[in-house]
């Protein structure tokens, strides 16, 4: 550019100072983009990786994909618990959501009353941001997809596909399995599994009681991500398949219960309270283990109400109670069957004969029997449960002796089957007394006739009295009981592992058979015929005081208020003569052990008998294929067509 | 042929004489980065000419033709239009405190029936106009330091008072530096202006305690501590930082910006314009966009240098320095430097009123470059 000279030459001061500042703004704006330009350069250059990542971190968001939780069958593979599928509604809190106005938007699809919008909004704004809040569960298809065709208008909002639990069978297994229920603030821990954020997944359920509870690591399996390209608003763009990670479901929990005899128990025992177990004795593998009355699980699953809650828990048959683990009682005259085997391991002669008048004075007060059975040896005071006569063979033991008996039974013990719960009541003798009782540590004499006939300071729970079954079942061995087969596939250790038990085989033999006379003669006759031809039961009844009748409280038999009536014991096996199945069964408050219990438990044991292929086989009995006539020379018989005999002999 | 100081009278003003004057390569810079902001805001809007870059390049094509008609006009005119354009402005202003839109908590429009109104960007000319006017007819002397003085700093203080109430204090503060600019060109002793700084710093605090609203208050805070709270005041600067940073020396290419088209990026087609570009075409394009910028405000600031006239170096020089305090004020807050102003990106960014005060901005320029030679205030064809 030709500039003239004359620019330079004009005086002029206002120009000069002009020029001169004007090259110092031009340096400053100079400065001020040569700054911008290295602020750029530090930003995308130099902590370029850092930006790539944060911008990453805000494009792709990993949904958590619960992983489903394992599956818990019988021992045939029948579902006692599974997942079905379950339409959820969610609201997030975010910045620029309205949860008042969006549960108000929703309440146009879905049931939501003020009450429960309220509970929702004090949800909501308790929960961390941007985690939903589930607002509904088991929504009809319907409404699942009105919703969804109106969530781009509903920011904040997703309707999805979740999985809940849900146990077919109801109530029967309540109490094994247990239940899963939504995570309490408690569940919560920051160390340990618990420490899990899938915890906080919305709609995730954690094991409570039972099998769900014991087993909930491994049934809870571990979870997934989806991959989700997200915008500011959290709304997914796209998701990206690959970069998915895969959940990898729970395990699967076999048990050793069976459906048909569990269900079976449930309906035997109707509206009556009380459990039922039953064990396999040749390996010790619990068949049915019921707990009534019973409760519907699956509720507890949705959540419950208060007042559901309340009526569940006062009841006074208290249906949340396991009574087959949790629950203790006298066993009353089913201990019978331990005295006598302690007195036949002492040198007992069962002939030996006691006369009961149904009232026998000992020790400065009248002791009595519920009837008059006259003179009995030893068999006829267990097939009769004289009170009289066990007293008397009781007091030629003393409580050391029938305590050593009684645990090798595994009474008092507590079993590892895998789930809690386990009350082990108590079986006394005077090592307890001397523990127990400071001020007054010996054992009395007077004792030892009630601990007799199992009552007294003796309390066991039916998992116990059902081992005690099996191991007289057995004859040999000294079963545990089993609950879970297999875990995941891997099987459990099997209760037939554990030893034998240290008693005389013949000793056994006859307690078997006092059992079996039980049945037959005794107090429970009639009831040893099954209806399945030659396959008989042998078993021993039980009426155990519940409250003491001198105090007015107590009521013999089924008269009077319900929870001051005895409690119905019954401990069984069958087939008599090759023992498979051995139940304990107790109807609490039910009166008579014989009327109560017995039936229950031969109907329970029936169940399992006709389930066995082999006993099957014995009971249809098929009709022996007819002799084929000898081949006669009578000219009288009129000779059938004489068939091949090559292909006869085998047959024969 | 060349016009120069020596061209014969009469020959300058001819139109095809005034039209061979304009700056050429300085409109096709201009072309350039309004070019590059409608090349963005097509990408921001998920490739479509809908709804900023056809309205975005129609506006600049109308604003562009505007600014050659206004380049064209005599820079006597321009004088003698400098004070009623600076009165108008300052009534308009006024007008608006009585009878403004309100719009997001400021009052800063006027409608008149279809057309808005902000006389905010009438008063950045109409500044730099009257300032330009006063000098011219004060003495070197007296512009360093006199009791005149107080005439240019009414004439700042006022439309600036009225502007930071509106409120609207990206637009009052450059209003104030450009008149800053001006009154230091025109040649303010230097003891006062280091008085001036000296004022300035101990008045912020004042200033941030007393005249600020509270949200103006919370940016500065966000400002000095964006991570503080990422989601909330700290988003805008986390969100362009972030933006620019994963950009790199390449970019993510173009329409692959995933902070501004997943709308992370709050204001992504005006204010925060220039960090999508950074982020689909890397520190390149950025530098490149600066580059253009730099070439603009140095061909501008050279045609003040040009002027023979006292008025025509003011009126281009404060035109240039507006412009250069929007990029620098602009640049300094998308990446993360100031505290965030609604000052845009001139050109780059989507709105018409800013683009409508650049460009006729430049048409005063570019005026001041055609008429370089012209006295102003005597000689021929002189209007005052």
């Amino acid at each position: 550019m030709s500039e003239p000279s004359i620019f330079f030459a004009e005086v002029n001061e206002r120009q000069g100072v002009f020029h001169r500042r004007a090259f110092l703004l031009g340096g400053f704006v100079g400065v001020g983009v040569l700054a911008l330009g290295g602020r750029l350069a530090h930003l995308q250059l130099i902590e370029t990786q850092r930006y790539e990542k944060l911008s990453a971190s805000n494009q792709f968001n990993f949904k958590m994909t619960p992983p489903p939780r394992g599956l818990i069958v019988d021992r045939n593979g029948v579902v006692l618990a599974s997942n079905r599928p379950n339409f959820r509604l969610m609201v997030a809190k975010d910045k620029g959501i309205d949860p008042q106005s969006t549960l108000k938007t929703l309440a146009e699809f879905v049931p939501l009353d003020d009450a429960r919008q309220t509970r929702l909004l004090r949800e909501i704004s308790n929960a961390p941001r941007k985690s939903p809040v589930q607002i509904m569960e088991d929504m009809s298809w319907e409404q699942f997809s009105a919703i969804n065709i109106r969530a781009p208008e509903l920011p904040g909002v997703t309707a999805d596909m979740g999985e809940v639990r849900v146990y077919p069978y109801g109530g029967a297994f309540a109490h094994v399995i247990g239940y899963v229920a939504k995570v309490n603030r408690s569940d919560l821990t920051t160390t340990g599994p618990n420490a899990d954020p899938i915890l906080l997944n919305p709609g995730f359920r954690i094991g409570r009681q039972g099998v769900e509870q014991a087993f909930d690591l491994v049934l809870r399996g571990k979870p997934g991500a989806q991959k989700v390209e997200v915008d500011a608003s959290g709304h997914e763009v796209s998701t990206d398949p690959a970069g998915d990670i895969k959940a990898i479901p729970g395990k699967e929990i076999v048990l050793t219960l069976d459906a048909d005899i569990q269900n079976r128990a449930m309906e035997v025992f109707g509206d009556q309270s009380g459990a039922a177990v039953m064990m396999d004795c040749r390996n010790g593998d619990i068949l049915c283990l019921f707990s009534g009355p019973s409760f519907d699980a699956n509720r507890f699953v949705r959540g419950l109400t208060g007042a559901e809650y309340a009526a569940l828990a006062q009841y006074e048959r208290k249906p949340l109670f396991n009574k087959a683990l949790t629950a203790t009682y006298p066993p009353g005259s089913t201990f019978k069957t331990i005295v006598a085997l302690a007195a036949l391991e002492n040198g007992y002669d069962p002939r030996t004969v006691h006369v009961c008048n149904r009232a026998w004075a000992w020790g400065g007060r009248v002791w009595h029997c519920d009837k008059a059975h006259g003179a009995l040896d030893l068999t006829g005071g267990i097939a009769h449960s004289c009170d009289i006569y066990f007293y008397q063979c009781a007091l030629t033991l003393g409580p050391d002796k029938i305590a050593k008996v009684a645990r090798e039974f595994g009474l008092g013990e507590i079993f590892d089957i895998g789930i809690p719960g386990q009350k082990p009541g108590l079986v006394p003798d005077t090592a307890y007394k001397r523990r127990a009782f400071k001020k007054d540590p010996v054992w009395h004499p007077g004792e030892t006739p009630s601990m007799g006939i199992g009552q007294g300071y003796t309390h066991l729970n039916p998992l116990q009295l059902c081992v005690q079954a099996a191991r007289l079942a057995n004859g040999r061995k000294a079963l545990h009981p089993r609950l879970i087969r297999s875990i995941g596939g891997v099987a459990q250790p099997s209760g037939a592992a554990f030893g034998d038990l240290p008693f005389a085989r013949q000793n056994i033999d006859f307690v078997r058979a006092a059992m079996a006379a039980v049945t037959t003669v005794g107090t429970a006759a009639g009831l040893g015929d099954m209806g399945l031809g030659d396959i008989k039961m042998a078993g021993k009844s039980g009426t155990a005081q519940a409250f003491n009748y001198s105090t007015g409280h107590g009521v013999h038999g089924t008269q009077g208020e319900w929870k001051y009536r005895d409690h119905a014991w019954f401990i069984a096996f069958a087939p008599y003569d090759d023992p498979r199945y051995a139940v304990s069964v107790l109807v609490e408050h039910g009166g008579f052990g014989a009327g109560a219990a017995a039936p229950r438990a031969r109907e329970i044991l029936r169940v399992a008998l006709l389930k066995d292929p082999e006993i099957r086989a014995r009971v249809e009995k098929p009709l022996p294929i007819p002799e084929p006539p000898p081949v006669s020379s009578d000219p009288d018989v009129v000779d059938p067509p004489t068939p091949d005999p090559a292909q006869q002999v085998p047959a024969q | 042929m060349t016009v120069s100081a020596l061209t014969r009278p009469g020959e300058r003003d001819r139109l095809i004489v005034k039209i061979g004057e304009i700056d050429w390569i300085f409109c096709l810079t201009l072309c350039l980065i309004a070019g590059a902001g409608a090349v963005m805001l097509f990408s921001i809007a998920g490739s479509s000419w809908t709804p900023w870059a056809a309205a975005h390049l129609m506006r600049f094509a109308l604003f562009f033709a505007i600014m050659i008609v206004l380049s064209l006009i005599d820079l006597r005119v321009w004088f003698a239009l400098a004070y009623p354009i600076y009165g108008m402005g300052f009534l308009l202003l006024i007008a608006v405190d009585l009878v403004g839109h309100h719009a997001l908590g400021a009052q800063r429009w006027l409608q008149a029936g279809p057309v808005t109104i902000q006389p905010s960007e009438i008063m950045k000319i109409g500044l730099v106009l009257a300032l330009g006017r006063f000098y011219h007819g004060l003495s070197g002397k007296s512009a360093q330091l006199s009791w005149w003085l107080l005439i240019p700093a009414i004439l700042i203080v006022a439309p600036v008072a009225l502007v930071a109430k509106e409120p609207d204090l990206g637009t009052a503060i450059l209003m104030l530096l450009t008149g800053a600019v001006m009154v230091v060109l025109a040649g303010l002793s230097w003891r006062v202006i280091a008085a001036g700084v000296v004022g300035a710093t101990v008045m912020a605090p004042l200033v941030y305690f007393f005249a600020m609203h509270d949200y103006q208050r919370q940016r500065i805070t966000t400002f000095l501590n964006p991570e503080a709270d990422p989601s909330g005041a700290g988003y805008h600067t986390l969100q362009s930082s972030i933006a620019i940073g994963s950009g790199g020396l390449l970019g993510k290419g173009y329409g692959l910006g995933s902070q501004s088209q997943l709308n992370f990026l709050p204001e992504k087609q005006t204010d925060f314009i220039f960090a999508t570009l950074a982020e689909e075409f890397g520190f390149v394009g950025c530098a490149a966009i600066l580059v253009l910028y730099a070439a603009v405000i140095f061909m501008a600031l050279r045609t003040a240098y040009l002027s023979h006239s006292h008025f025509g170096r003011l009126a281009a020089a404060g035109v240039t320095a507006t412009f250069a305090l929007y990029v620098l004020i602009n640049g300094s807050m998308v990446m993360g430097l100031a505290p965030v102003v609604g000052v845009p990106m001139p050109l780059l960014s989507y709105g018409g009123t800013v683009m409508l005060t650049v460009m006729v901005g430049f048409g005063l320029v570019m005026a001041v470059r055609v008429h370089r030679y012209s006295e102003v205030t005597s000689g021929k064809g002189s209007l005052l």
